[in-house]
């Protein structure tokens, strides 16, 4: 959980560190402008210009976030019994590593392709770290009942479905905010033209995974949960990606009838467009998470029925609970 | 005339005449490259190893574009069969190059009196110095809608109306100087410092006046560059003969460069020569006579100003395509036709500037580069009431000041003076003001003029 607290606040500067243009604010790695990470003077950090601050909290924060990793992977090792877990702490730690690399080289060759693989393995980290949270949690340990159901798979093909989706449209976003020198317009419009696809089919999809884990497994508060958070948080996030469309690049113009759409001026670098922007890049991680939470419950928390207890009803099959000692 | 140096060979002649040899290293002014500090030998090993798996590579520099659509003009204002070879192509881009250098390594001649320092502020790629002084300032907050050419074709030109500006043909449309003339570094500043209302274009007010100046001069340079490129290409379209360095300069960047500067002189600038009428009653009255009769601007504004008048308009950046067949416009142009609207002047919402002085040169010199004319009259003429020339078709201060006073009173109408509205209204959908709203949009009484 901790590591959770610390990723998800490297998510939120990362964002701000593209959404100000200021990855190349320091131009070394891993030092930053000579001296070790650890040791560059906090004055000039607080009380330097705006882009190094940023740029050089990011890399603390993801230098916090390795060392709270390796924290994570020793105690694994020492208390926990599970042996997959015990591994996939040392995954996560090649994670962290992989990814602060990734983060250096986009530095040191100024290569805007990595900035897109460095933003696109952020947030799949944030969502190991989530799993490993919920791994280790007490729910997860010892549930207190596992749901029989014949609806099972279907719960789980859905969750499945929406955390697929839900990175493709992680992946598109970093394609529209890291693009390429020279990208081709019509390339632009495909890309933002899908990234409004797949957010449509998202919604569907996060909506219907809500509904019917409320409808079948609203006991089930391990699936149902996350499944009815996951719906609010994509509402919130369709929101956010209007809000980011209209403060980087105006109202459509079909709505320069309205007021607020005529008179509208963008304001650059201004607060409005930094806070809606980054947190429309934060939300897409915590929606991927969450998603990843639903997979995992549904999975846990959810068995297929044994033979006996299959009813010859059709749909859906009534539920019973199976006490788990 | 065909330009047979290549592009470094005519560099250095260019250098070596104008007497700049090396200026970057002789003015100091080095970019502070990220790739001054170099990791250690195994980071880079480790790293190359990961960075070949997902394919990337090292920065690469961009290049200008060609501009296709003045070569299909040269061609067609040739006499029809002259074509474009490729060695003739190459020969512009060699010349331009040698005049305006590369988006990461701009060059600029003195004759174009443009400051080398301040374009270098904004060309290459981003980044900034412990200092926090920003590099790279077009392509972080320009090339996304402009394009690295300035051609007004960026990656999301495409989904913006109105389209981003083509700094290519150096026509900007808001500009307090006279019908013909470029915009001055001021009427620029104003443009990135306030942004365009209902548009694409942000407001850069969060930048500091050496950044918003260093944009100014690289817009220029964009500007300069374009220019000269459509002038080459109009002048080497039939010809054979070598081009020197000599024409290159003393043709093509010298009088473009005249017309800029011409521009920055304070007689280019419109000033009312009559005050501003104090009975404004009256001046508004005056103005909507002449709004819907002789002046004929209800012929786009539509007879309320609610801008649904003549519904097909086109900006000079259009019109060429509007003759073209689709397959031309594609090939030669990187944006589909877009048709223009006219104001609703009853949002009080106006993208030149709100106060009264900014609607007077609107209708003095008109909004360059669109339909909306100059009524004023041409550079040289007074237009101080009663010094116009018999005949003359242009307005006098008093009757651009009546105009002004309507265009600012329409928002208000419906308050002051619904019952004299010069049409119905109702069912407009464009103009549902309110006294609130209008409160919020502020009024424009406090113009000095």
């Amino acid at each position: 959980m901790l590591l959770v607290c610390v990723t998800f606040p490297l998510i939120w500067v990362g964002g701000l560190v593209t959404t100000h243009t200021a990855g190349m604010a320091v131009p070394d790695w891993p030092s930053t402008y000579g001296y070790n990470l650890f040791l560059y003077p906090w004055q000039q950090w607080f009380f330097g210009p705006w882009d190094l601050f940023v740029e050089h909290g990011h890399r603390l924060l993801g230098a916090m976030s390795g060392l709270v990793t390796i924290g994570l992977l020793v105690s694994l090792w020492r208390c926990e019994d599970r042996r997959w877990i015990k591994w996939l702490g040392v995954v996560a730690l090649l994670a962290v590593v992989g990814q602060g690399l990734l983060g250096g080289m986009r530095v040191v060759l100024d290569a805007r392709q990595l900035a897109k693989i460095h933003g696109c393995v952020g947030p799949a980290f944030f969502a190991l770290c989530v799993a490993m949270a919920m791994f280790t949690s007490r729910r997860w340990r010892h549930p207190k009942f596992i749901q029989s159901s014949s609806t099972a798979s279907r719960i789980r093909v859905l969750a499945c479905g929406t955390l697929v989706l839900a990175y493709v449209q992680l992946v598109l976003g970093a394609h529209l905010r890291h693009l390429p020198l020279g990208f081709d317009r019509h390339d632009f419009r495909a890309t933002l033209l899908m990234h409004l696809f797949v957010a449509c089919a998202l919604v569907v999809q996060g909506f219907a995974l809500a509904w019917r884990a409320g409808r079948w497994h609203r006991h089930t508060v391990g699936l149902y949960r996350p499944a009815v958070a996951l719906a609010m948080l994509l509402v919130a996030q369709i929101a956010l990606g209007c809000g980011t469309w209209i403060t980087n690049y105006g109202w459509p113009v079909w709505f320069d009838r309205w007021d607020i759409a005529g008179s509208f001026t963008i304001e650059t670098n201004g607060q409005l467009q930094s806070l809606t922007t980054t947190a429309h890049v934060a939300m897409g991680s915590l929606i991927l998470a969450t998603a990843l939470m639903t997979v995992l419950a549904s999975f846990r928390f959810l068995v297929r029925p044994t033979p006996a207890t299959v009813s010859t009803q059709t749909e859906p099959a009534p539920m019973t609970l199976e006490t788990v000692s | 005339m065909i330009l047979s140096l290549p592009a470094t060979e005519l560099r250095r002649v260019a250098y070596r005449d104008s007497g700049v040899v090396n200026f970057v290293a002789n003015e100091g002014l080095t970019v502070v490259h990220h790739s001054a500090v170099r990791p250690s030998l195994t980071t880079i090993v480790l790293l190359l190893g990961i960075m070949s798996a997902a394919g990337c590579s090292r920065y690469t520099p961009p290049s200008f574009s060609l501009n296709t659509e003045g070569i299909d003009r040269a061609e067609k204002y040739a006499d029809g069969t002259q074509k474009y070879s490729p060695e003739k192509m190459q020969a512009v881009v060699n010349a331009v190059v040698a005049a305006f250098g590369e988006p990461d390594d701009p060059f600029v001649f003195e004759e174009t009196e443009l400051d080398r320092a301040k374009i270098q502020m904004s060309a290459g790629p981003v980044s900034s110095d412990i200092e926090g002084t920003p590099h790279g300032l077009y392509r972080k907050h320009c090339s996304q809608c402009h394009g690295i050419s300035g051609d007004g074709a960026g990656p999301s030109a495409m989904l913006l109306n109105p389209y981003p500006r083509d700094f290519r043909k150096g026509i900007f449309k808001f500009t307090s100087t006279a019908q013909g003339a470029k915009p001055t570094d001021d009427d620029l500043r104003k443009s990135i410092l306030a942004g365009i209302p209902g548009t694409g274009m942000p407001s850069f007010g969060t930048l500091s006046p050496e950044e918003i100046d260093s944009l100014v001069e690289y817009v220029k340079y964009l500007g300069y560059r374009g220019e000269v490129e459509t002038l080459i290409q109009s002048l080497i379209v039939d010809e054979d003969e070598e081009l020197d360095y000599e024409f290159l300069l003393d043709e093509a960047v010298v009088p473009i460069a005249d017309l800029w500067i011409d521009s920055q002189d304070e007689s280019m600038i419109v000033v009312p020569e009559d005050p501003r009428p104090s009975d404004r009653e009256a001046s508004v009255a005056a103005g909507r006579k002449m709004f819907a009769g002789e002046r004929g601007c209800a012929k786009c504004h539509g007879p309320t100003g609610a801008g649904d008048g003549k519904e097909k308009n086109y900006d000079m950046w259009n019109n060429l395509k509007v003759t073209r067949t689709p397959e031309d416009i594609k090939k030669l142009w990187a944006l589909p036709l877009q048709e223009l609207r006219p104001r609703n002047l009853r949002a009080g919402v106006y993208r030149g500037g709100r106060d009264a002085i900014d609607i007077y040169r609107r209708i003095y010199v008109g909004i360059k580069g669109t339909p909306m004319p100059a009524s004023g009259p041409p550079p040289g003429q007074s237009a101080a009431t009663g010094a116009l020339p018999e005949g003359s078709k242009a307005m006098n201060s008093t009757q651009i000041w009546n105009l002004v006073d309507y265009v600012l009173s329409l928002p208000y109408e419906d308050d002051l003076k619904k019952d004299d509205a010069v049409a119905s209204n109702n069912g407009l959908g464009g103009w549902r003001i309110t006294a609130r709203r209008v409160a919020r949009l502020g009024r424009t009484e406090s113009c000095e003029y």
